[in-house]
């Protein structure tokens, strides 16, 4: 398949003001010389804990965020410094999905007009009856009732406003679709619809996705591959069932045995970490996660690991050859 | 045969508004016995945490216990009159919420607000033995360099520890029974995991009956010795958690089980099993059984409430077609 987008060293930094002068006193580090690619029609799920940089790569990627260095390329054309114009049709290709459906809608819009609007504002359709099929159409796609034109978004539950939100984000027949935590504000129940929903649609109309979760066992469910974020780096990188089966870096195999499992009476080794996430004003040196990493040496703490194919000691299967890891002591 | 902590019969706790009276609680009966955990699983608006608030007799206006028994201890919590309940609640019978940062006062230190739990249940300590006793506490959650952490604010502290300073404050008392309302669900998955583990831990070395409420059907496998899984303010499936996760017989237990995402299993981007509908506001539950409009197995005879029978083993389930495997 080919590739739909792709970043290389991507850097965002936040600057921090204060002092009298509001001067910048410090730099929030959130996304550290990122390299990622997704392939057309294919998921990346991106893993991480909250302040770990997945969100705002994400909004990096797409423009939505201007990258401090580093290049983003859309179907081989580099998009990093696009502006005006050429900006605008680009955004058609690339659409986001928030994760909290209440805040993400305008409560003064009708639906009609919450799915009119990227329309409009991309020319793609400018008569009524047009714009009429279209929004209809929209509707039909998520599974929403067409009566739901004329209410306003506080009369619909939080799967159906998701659903709202994923009709906007469809409009303009994106082929990239950001989806940043779009089921964690669901109740269990409603987030299995959303998901099945998704991967519809992505089959349907050979969507790319990227998948912004920090629920491990959802993005295993819709990813082809994996990438687990920590302080703003990738640590490790893989096809979805060789990450899951075989981590390699002490911080996804702490991740992994974390999550509590609906089975009970099973003995699993169990990781815990010590200690929080550090403050990505402040980050160690070396390897972000030595402070906290059961295995860590001296030189982890000296020398930032590059992600980098996992050792050829390490038993592999053919679709293995991607999984890359940050770590000097993986396994 | 253990010493049964907490017995409620019956309550119903109701909510006057302007659409009329709804009841948020409906007829809910369990009990919980020494050293025992019993996890209350269920989605937004099912009622789990108004029972909670119900046992503590937190609620306020315009909601109020409209009838029922709730047992504690031996005492019948609905007779007594506030000041003695004022005695047991924070004392014998402790609660810690979900988000640690609006359960915390912000202008008192850490240290303060652990040892305002001294001077009102135990006043005979001086102000020596209180800060020696917090300190103390501190240690035992598990908070590094405690001295220090005594005179921080809520603020100074990440969100796992803020987490800790209520467990902290809800255990000093040596509590009979622990409510702990959703503990983790705004803490990520590795701190989860640490606060997860303290609980463990602080329940191994005493007798403390808990309460854990979470829509989190993975945590209730891990610490819970029995379940109830609460629909539409009713117990619809109460019994112990082995039996529960190997045969649940309520279609909507069966509906969230099934609708988890498992891990390492099954081919990846298949369909999820997923219960049709939404879970519906306290104005729309539909008379008779709660999940009947989205049940898959409903009839008939469903529109009138399903009594709760009784399996073997004291598993319970309030439906007229129960799964049978």
């Amino acid at each position: 398949m080919t590739e739909v987008i792709r970043c290389h060293k991507l850097v965002k930094h936040f600057p921090i003001y204060g002092g009298i002068l509001n001067r910048e006193i410090a730099t929030l580090k959130a996304v550290q010389e990122v390299s990622l690619s997704i392939d057309g029609g294919k998921t990346l799920g991106l893993v991480g804990e909250s302040g770990c940089g997945k969100s705002t790569l994400g909004r990096s990627l797409i423009r939505l965020l201007e990258p401090t260095s580093g290049d983003i390329y859309f179907k081989g054309e580099n998009i990093t410094r696009l502006s005006g114009a050429r900006l605008r049709s680009l955004r058609k290709h690339l659409q986001i999905v928030f994760q909290d459906p209440f805040s993400s809608l305008n409560p003064r819009m009708t639906v009609r007009e919450i799915l009119e609007e990227p329309l409009r504002v991309h020319k793609i359709f400018s008569e009524a009856s047009q714009l009429q099929r279209r929004t209809k159409e929209l509707l039909e796609l998520v599974g929403l009732p067409l009566d739901a034109l004329n209410r306003y978004p506080h009369e619909f539950s939080g799967g159906q406003r998701q659903r709202i939100g994923i009709a906007r984000a469809l409009a303009v027949e994106p082929e990239l679709i950001i989806l940043d935590e779009p089921v964690s504000a669901l109740d269990v129940s409603v987030q299995a619809q959303i998901i099945n929903l998704l991967l519809d649609l992505q089959r349907q109309f050979g969507l790319t996705y990227l998948f912004i979760a920090h629920d491990l066992k959802v993005v295993e469910h819709v990813s082809d591959e994996v990438a687990v974020m920590y302080l703003g780096h990738i640590v490790e990188s893989g096809p979805s069932r060789s990450l899951y089966q075989n981590p390699q870096h002490p911080y996804t195999q702490a991740l992994l045995s974390a999550i509590p499992l609906p089975t009970p009476k099973r003995n699993r080794q169990r990781i815990i970490l010590k200690g929080d996430v550090p403050s990505p004003i402040n980050p160690p040196s070396g390897c972000p996660f030595h402070p906290r990493c059961p295995k860590a040496q001296p030189k982890c703490e000296k020398e930032k690991p590059i992600l980098q194919k996992i050792p050829s000691a390490i038993p592999t299967t053919a679709s293995d050859h991607n999984h890359q890891v940050a770590c000097f002591y993986p396994g | 045969m253990a010493q049964t902590i907490l017995t409620v019969k019956n309550l119903v706790t109701s909510f006057v508004l302007d659409q009329g009276e709804a009841h948020a609680v409906d007829d809910v009966s369990f009990t919980v016995d020494q050293g025992e955990v019993l996890g209350i699983v269920g989605e937004s608006g099912c009622g789990k945490s108004v029972t909670s608030l119900s046992i503590m007799r937190l609620i306020q206006k315009p909601g109020y216990i409209k009838s029922g028994e709730i047992i504690f201890n031996g005492i019948n919590l609905l007779e007594i009159s506030d000041a003695e309940m004022r005695k047991i609640r924070g004392n014998k019978m402790t609660m810690i919420f979900q988000e640690p940062m609006t359960a915390l006062n912000p202008v008192y230190t850490c240290g303060n607000q652990i040892e305002e739990v001294f001077k009102i249940h135990q006043p005979h300590l001086s102000p020596k033995q209180r800060k020696e006793k917090t300190i103390e506490i501190l240690k035992k959650v598990g908070i590094p360099s405690p001295e220090r952490r005594y005179h921080e604010y809520p603020h100074q502290l990440s969100g796992g520890m803020r987490q800790r300073i209520m467990i902290a404050m809800a255990i000093v008392c040596d509590p009979l029974l622990l409510i702990a309302d959703e503990p983790t669900t705004a803490l990520d998955v590795t701190i989860q995991a640490q606060v997860l583990e303290l609980i463990k831990e602080l329940r191994k070395q005493s007798q403390m009956a808990m309460i854990l409420i979470t829509h989190d059907l993975g945590i209730v496998a891990e610490m819970c010795d029995k379940v109830a899984v609460m629909y539409g303010g009713k117990i619809i499936e109460y019994g112990p958690t082995d039996m529960i996760f190997a045969h649940p017989r309520h279609p909507y237990t069966l509906g969230l089980l099934r609708s988890i995402p498992s891990l390492h299993q099954g081919p990846t981007k298949s369909k999820l099993y997923n219960i049709p509908g939404s879970v519906p506001s306290l104005w729309e539950w539909p008379q008779g059984c709660r999940f009947y409009k989205r049940c898959e197995r409903a009839r008939d005879n469903c529109q009138r409430t399903p009594p709760m029978l009784t399996t073997q083993d004291g598993h319970q389930v309030a439906c007229y077609y129960p799964i049978t495997t």
